[in-house]
């Protein structure tokens, strides 16, 4: 009965957002603000309509309620409540779902929390984001209806993927979709701003607010996904270029884009149809990334959802590609630039376009390398699935390229190719960041690799270095200027600090990448009580163990870690089963030190002796937990940006329309 | 319920080899060969990963093939071709650089060369532009309005 309920409420959001899109629209056409009131309190009905079907679904899936058949194929009643409540999104219909509401909620938001100041573009953005909510509202009574029914009632389910069985899953999709769906609100405004032909005085704040806060959750939820890889998936990597990875990153790619040419718009009234575009492909590539997962059109590691929703998504991307290039091409010259000014020189808008090129060449890179298999299919017949190598011939040079970016844009100022401190500083940071990088190289142990790969690793820790000594040279010229107040500079340009951090927080992502460039590894087949050495380390077989965690039950090795005479603690290797699957899993051993990891994974054990011997796949991972920690500077940076209440409002157009 | 579990268990991994000792008695030199070459060779039964990374019985038994012809003294490029005879070009795990994949290597070339001279090129246009559209200062444009009012007043 809840199941027809839910289903019901869903046909009813569609009708509701349908409304809303048509109601929208004539309000915007026939300038009736009661017509927009009624657009958007349907937005809002809709909404609760949703969160009512989704505790619905909660609601079954702790009930253990096998009538319907998503909950039937994807849980069972061995599930402990954490992955009962992660089997909400393990699959296509849940975790179209969640999106669904996840958007749902935040076009509401974005509705009622709207500027005053973009009272007029209002019904264009309401029509925007419902148009794309009735889509998916339809996909969900349709295609990927999570409550289909199934009869006879079974005593027990499926099962939940077991590779999705784990703690990761319960944050990592959320984060990631919150990033998606907050990205459509941004497109909205954009189209609103082409439709209605002109950039609205609260557009910037409203567009920068969003984009912000999208690309915060992006950024967590990308670091989320390779974390649960690095734990899961037992291959001692966090990021393997495949496909839905590189789905995940080209939105990030753009909304970073985006964020650098609001920079610009803001500053001098510039690149205003750069951002249009860019909205439209941050939330494009959002959409194109759940249609690689969902289709089966490109394997991949991730695709846990897969079913005949493809050709639907195709659609639907083509007329988005189509509609918006058409909208583009005929209201784009309504969007002016200012008042023509000394600009685009050797300044910091010139850097600031720099980066823009660089990242976008990097999402252009990216975008072939996915969609290779299906171009070579095309044209040659055989399908060439492209794998990291591809990427990762062209991924430092635009890393290295970045980090100079960072280093020389943050430094120079507008319309000026004169900055703070002059050379000096360039020169300076390059004294203070050699005895550093020393430092880190030798810590870190970079000088064991050889060749080429030195070569990078050295040349790339001292730039990075020289990148954040940079950004700190120019964190304290501002604080110089507001006599060394901290307080001032926190009250009055938040957005800055925030941008430091953010920027520092990549930095040391760079560098953990940088020394993730080389790892040591052995695979050892011991006997219980022999030892093996590696990079100091020596390996004691205790012996073998069978444990229950939860649902699964677990086959472990454990080994003692000593180091220079000094028990470092045990870590436990293992492979685990569960319940309702027949695959046995990688449970990884991991020793986090500051330096590296000491990640263990048993490919096998001795079976008849009940892992008497056992073998061992032992890797050192270098610099793994910087990548994890700049996750968190970044994340805090973005939000430390959010909280910037001036940022947006006193934007070069609006300055002028003062005078 | 353990043991019997465990049993079930053992039965579904023994698809899983013994991969250890492959690199064992190689000299140093060998051992750089062979990982630069099984890192390039694309694991037929995983997902994204090459036949270093990947510990199925396939590649393991891809792997003793790379070791036995690095043992026997065969460059990376003889080896490259052993196995793209056997398996077409699929196997690699990067497109090789000819014939029709070559537009996979030419196009992010191209636009990292040709991506600043075109910056430079609508940058630099747009303000040339800019200037004969004449888009001008609002003040220049009130001080020409004005003066075309005295025009007017002067006329009558």
């Amino acid at each position: 009965m809840f199941a027809d309920l839910g289903f019901y409420l869903l046909f009813m959001c569609f009708v509701l957002s349908v409304y809303g899109t048509i109601s929208a629209f004539f309000a915007a056409r026939t300038r009736q603000i009661r017509l927009y009131r009624s657009s958007k309190y349907a937005a809002t009905a809709s909404t609760g309509f949703c969160i009512v079907a989704a505790l619905l679904l909660f609601y079954m899936l702790f009930s253990r309620d096998y009538s319907v058949m998503y909950i039937f194929k994807n849980s069972s009643n061995d599930l402990p409540w954490n992955y009962t409540f992660a089997s909400f999104w393990s699959a296509l219909e849940g975790s179209h779902f969640l999106w669904l509401l996840l958007l749902s909620i935040f076009s509401t938001m974005a509705l009622w929390t709207s500027s005053k100041n973009n009272e007029h573009i209002m019904p264009w953005v309401s029509l925007t984001l419902q148009a794309v909510l009735s889509w998916m509202y339809y996909l969900a009574i349709s295609y990927s209806d999570p409550f289909v029914k199934n009869f006879p009632l079974p005593p027990d389910g499926v099962g939940m993927n077991a590779l999705l069985q784990n703690p990761y899953m319960a944050f990592h999709p959320p984060t990631l979709f919150i990033g998606y769906t907050t990205l459509t609100i941004p497109f909205a405004y954009a189209v609103a701003a082409l439709c209605y032909g002109d950039i609205t005085e609260g557009w910037l704040k409203s567009v920068r607010r969003w984009t912000l806060f999208g690309w915060t959750a992006l950024t967590v939820g990308i670091i989320l996904g390779g974390r649960w890889a690095y734990v899961e998936l037992g291959w001692s990597g966090y990021w393997a270029w495949d496909p839905v990875e590189n789905s995940s990153f080209m939105p990030w790619i753009f909304a970073t884009c985006l964020l650098h040419s609001l920079l610009v718009q803001e500053k001098i009234g510039h690149l205003k149809r750069l951002s249009v575009v860019l909205a439209f492909l941050s939330f494009f590539f959002c959409f194109f990334g759940t249609f690689i997962t969902r289709s089966g059109v490109i394997s991949s590691v991730h695709s846990f959802a897969q079913s005949s929703i493809g050709p639907n998504y195709l659609a639907y991307l083509a007329s988005l590609l189509g509609g918006m290039t058409i909208l583009y091409a005929v209201r784009a010259p309504t969007l002016l630039p200012p008042d023509t000014d000394k600009a685009w020189g050797v300044s910091k808008e010139s850097a600031l376009m720099l980066t823009q090129f660089l990242l976008g060449t990097f999402g252009l890179i990216i975008f072939i390398g996915t969609m290779y298999p299906i171009v070579s299919e095309m044209f040659t017949g055989a399908r060439f699935n492209v794998q990291a190598p591809y990427f990762n011939t062209f991924a430092p040079w635009i890393g290295l390229l970045l980090v100079a970016a960072i280093a020389v844009g943050n430094l120079l100022r507008w319309k000026t190719g004169k900055f703070l401190g002059g050379s000096k500083v360039l020169i300076h940071s390059i004294y203070w960041s050699l005895p550093v990088s020393l430092l880190f190289c030798y810590y870190g142990r970079v000088f064991e690799s050889s060749g080429f790969r030195l070569g990078i690793q050295v040349v790339g820790v001292s730039m990075t270095f020289w990148a954040a000594f940079c950004l700190t040279a120019d964190l304290s010229q501002r604080l110089k200027s507001l006599k060394g107040s901290f307080r001032l500079l926190w009250q009055r340009n938040r957005s800055y600090l925030g941008a430091y951090l953010a920027h520092i927080g990549f930095l040391v992502a760079m560098l953990g990448f940088l020394g993730n460039y080389r790892g040591v590894e052995t695979v050892k087949t011991l006997k219980t009580g022999e030892t093996t050495q590696l990079y100091g380390y020596e390996f004691k077989y205790e012996g073998f163990n069978v444990l229950q965690d939860q649902n699964a039950t677990l086959y472990g090795g454990v080994l003692s870690l000593t180091k220079d005479g000094k028990p470092m603690g045990t870590v436990m290797a293992a492979r685990s089963k569960y319940p309702t699957k027949p695959e046995l899993l990688h449970e990884v051993g991991l020793l986090t030190r500051f330096w590296h990891d000491v990640y263990v994974v048993l490919p096998d054990f001795d079976k008849a002796t009940r892992g008497e011997t056992a073998t061992f796949h032992i890797t050192i991972n270098p610099t793994v937990r910087l990548v994890w920690i700049s996750c968190v500077i970044m994340a805090l940076g973005g939000l430390i940006a959010l909280l910037d209440r001036n940022r947006g409002l006193n934007t070069k157009d609006h300055l002028e329309a003062v005078e | 319920m353990i043991k019997l579990a465990m049993v079930i268990s053992l039965f579904f991994m023994s698809h899983f080899g013994l991969s250890s000792a492959l690199e064992e008695d190689l000299t140093p030199d060998q051992r750089i060969q062979f990982r630069e070459i099984s890192k390039d060779l694309r694991c037929p039964t995983c997902t994204g990963l090459s036949i270093l990374e990947s510990d199925a019985q396939f590649s393991i038994q891809m792997k003793t093939a790379v070791k036995e012809q690095v043992l026997a003294g065969k460059n990376k490029t003889e080896i490259m071709s052993f196995f793209t005879e056997r398996y077409g070009l699929w196997i690699l795990r990067e497109p090789p650089k000819k014939g029709f994949h070559l537009i996979a290597w030419a196009l992010p070339l191209s636009a990292m060369i040709l991506g600043p001279f075109l910056l430079w090129f609508f940058v630099w246009r747009k303000r040339i532009a800019a200037k004969a559209k004449a888009i001008r200062p609002t003040k220049e444009i009130l001080s020409e309005l004005d003066r075309l009012v005295d025009k007017e007043k002067a006329g009558i």
